[in-house]
């Protein structure tokens, strides 16, 4: 009687405080976070830049390892010097084999003995100063470039150590002048370079007159003006980046420098392969034309010859070349005086 | 032959910086160049280490690898050291390094860079051996007197390590069996142990 109570009782109780089973423990976490190995993947910068706290204050010491570096690394060594000694060997030997084809090629006719102005002294002296200044940075910069594999072993390590300081010396202070250099000559040749796209386009479809007839050119031809722009453009991006280079005290990081180093050489190296071509087709390549720029002054034929259309304009300022010997400025006050009478 | 080798174990470094100080010092560093430095990662916040890093004498130094008059070496203890008669001080081994241990006291105008200076895991340089041209240039040469790089002897929590690298990676092996190899090892997170 008092057990059946007690029965009751209890399970009264149980139905007013339930008895439950033990829910069943959550699964445990099957994923946590190794710190070992969150440490060091922040100082590796796998997850982007982590940068730390130090009491040393300079470019980037508070970054542990800049994975840039090895980036840029493999840019210089295994792109950059191959390619770029690649490039300067090809165009010597592109110039070498043109000059065994065509050897010195003259003008139709011989000279006329008539000289028209083509360049002002101001013109001249715009590109003599960028011409120095260019020839002197390219090897300059070549010295830096290649002379580790080029030079040690001729001049060894000291005599090399002693060029290449002052070949940065030289690149460092020059640099900044072919600012004003190019600037000069850009503002001096920019109108004549302006794109005519009729006659560029016949031009560029003839080949250029690398393969025999001449083109049809106004005062620059298409390649003088592919030459006018990519060096107005590769300059400013050298100019640019050289300034970033030259001065490291606005705290510029490493990824910064080498980014500008990548567009400078870059950018350079394309310069002066193709000046190599500038220059041959400047000097040696035809006759009578390294004395344009060295005097101001083309032959009457010459201009028949390269620039036809220019010569059609300019044809009636020729001038007898005895009237020049004695000085293109005392030639040109003949000219005014023979001009009235 | 030895392969020389820096360790710091980051669950000890506390940070001191007396490794930095005992660089500058026993080398009579100026002023603005730091051949060893402290660099303290998730300051103030949960899991937050320091590493003490410099020159870590790579085999395959990138310094090497670019400088474009050719100045590094290694010796047989593959220690990398340089020469400063030669240096230009272009700045090209301070791009390509990835610890950033190469530095340049600034020396002439527009801040240009004077002859490189790194770690030389107290190995001297080119000249003869503790000769005062070498310690002016490169500190002391406590490897020619049979020490090992002060920077490592004197940490007072044995977290830099410094000497051939079979020795070291026996201690830190060591160290992992009896710790782990962090203090917060796998599967315990306080995160997300709810305690």
């Amino acid at each position: 009687m008092r057990i059946r109570t007690l029965l009751v009782v209890v399970c009264l109780m149980a139905s007013v405080f339930p008895v439950q089973a033990d829910p069943p423990p959550p699964p445990p976490d099957t994923y946590t976070s190794n710190p070992g190995a969150d440490l060091w993947r922040d100082v590796r910068q796998r997850d982007g830049e982590i940068r730390g706290v130090t009491q040393v204050k300079s470019t980037g010491a508070d970054v542990l390892i800049n994975v840039s570096g090895e980036n840029w690394r493999q840019y210089r060594m295994q792109e950059l010097i191959p390619k770029a000694s690649a490039a300067i060997v090809i165009v010597l030997a592109m110039i070498v084999i043109f000059r065994l084809i065509r050897g010195n090629i003259g003008l139709s006719g011989g000279r006329s003995g008539m000289k028209i102005l083509r360049f002002t002294t101001n013109q001249r002296y715009a590109h003599w100063s960028t011409a120095i200044l260019f020839v002197i940075l390219g090897l300059t910069g070549l010295t830096l470039l290649l002379g580790r594999k080029v030079l040690i072993p001729l001049f060894g390590a000291e005599g090399f150590s002693n060029i290449a300081v002052a070949a940065k010396f030289l690149h460092d202070y020059l640099g900044p002048l072919f600012v004003f250099t190019l600037t000069w000559l850009f503002v001096l040749f920019v109108r004549d370079n302006l794109p005519s796209p009729k006659v560029d386009l016949q031009w560029l479809l003839s080949g250029g007159g690398l393969f025999g007839k001449h083109a049809h050119a106004d005062r620059f031809n298409m390649g003088e003006k592919g030459w006018f722009w990519l060096a107005s453009i590769g300059g400013l991006a050298v100019i640019i980046s050289g300034l970033v280079l030259d001065f490291p005290i606005f705290g510029q990081s490493r990824a910064t420098m080498e980014f500008y180093h990548f567009v400078h050489s870059l950018s350079a190296v394309v310069l002066i392969v193709i000046s190599f071509g500038h220059i041959y087709m400047g000097t040696a390549a035809y006759e009578a034309t390294f004395e344009v720029m060295q005097t101001g002054y083309c032959d009457a034929q010459w201009a028949k010859d390269h620039h036809d259309l220019w010569y059609e304009k300019v044809k009636d300022t020729a001038l007898p070349e005895e009237q020049l010997q004695s000085g293109s400025n005392a030639g040109m006050a003949q000219r005014g005086s023979t001009d009235t009478a | 032959m030895a392969r020389m080798k820096f360790y710091c174990d980051a669950e000890r470094c506390i940070e001191c910086n007396a490794c930095v100080t005992a660089c500058k010092n026993e080398h009579d560093i100026p002023w603005g160049v730091n051949r060893r430095r402290v660099v303290t990662i998730k300051d103030g916040e949960q899991g937050e280490r320091s590493l003490s890093v410099a020159c870590m004498h790579c085999s395959d130094a990138p310094c090497a690898a670019v400088c474009p008059v050719d100045i590094f070496y290694t010796t047989s203890d593959g220690i990398v050291l340089h020469d400063k008669d030669l240096c230009i001080g272009c700045g090209y081994c301070f791009y390509a390094c990835p610890f950033g241990a190469p530095q340049f006291p600034e020396e002439a105008a527009f801040s240009s860079r004077g002859k490189m200076d790194k770690c030389t895991f107290c190995a001297g340089g080119p000249e003869d051996d503790n000769s005062s041209e070498e310690y002016k240039k490169y500190g002391r040469n406590r490897i020619a007197e049979g020490k090992l790089p002060l920077c490592a002897e004197m940490c007072s929590t044995h977290a830099l390590l410094a000497g051939d690298a079979d020795v070291l990676s026996d201690i830190y092996r060591k160290r992992v069996i009896n710790r782990g190899a962090s203090a917060f090892d796998w599967g315990v997170n306080f995160d997300k142990a709810k305690l």
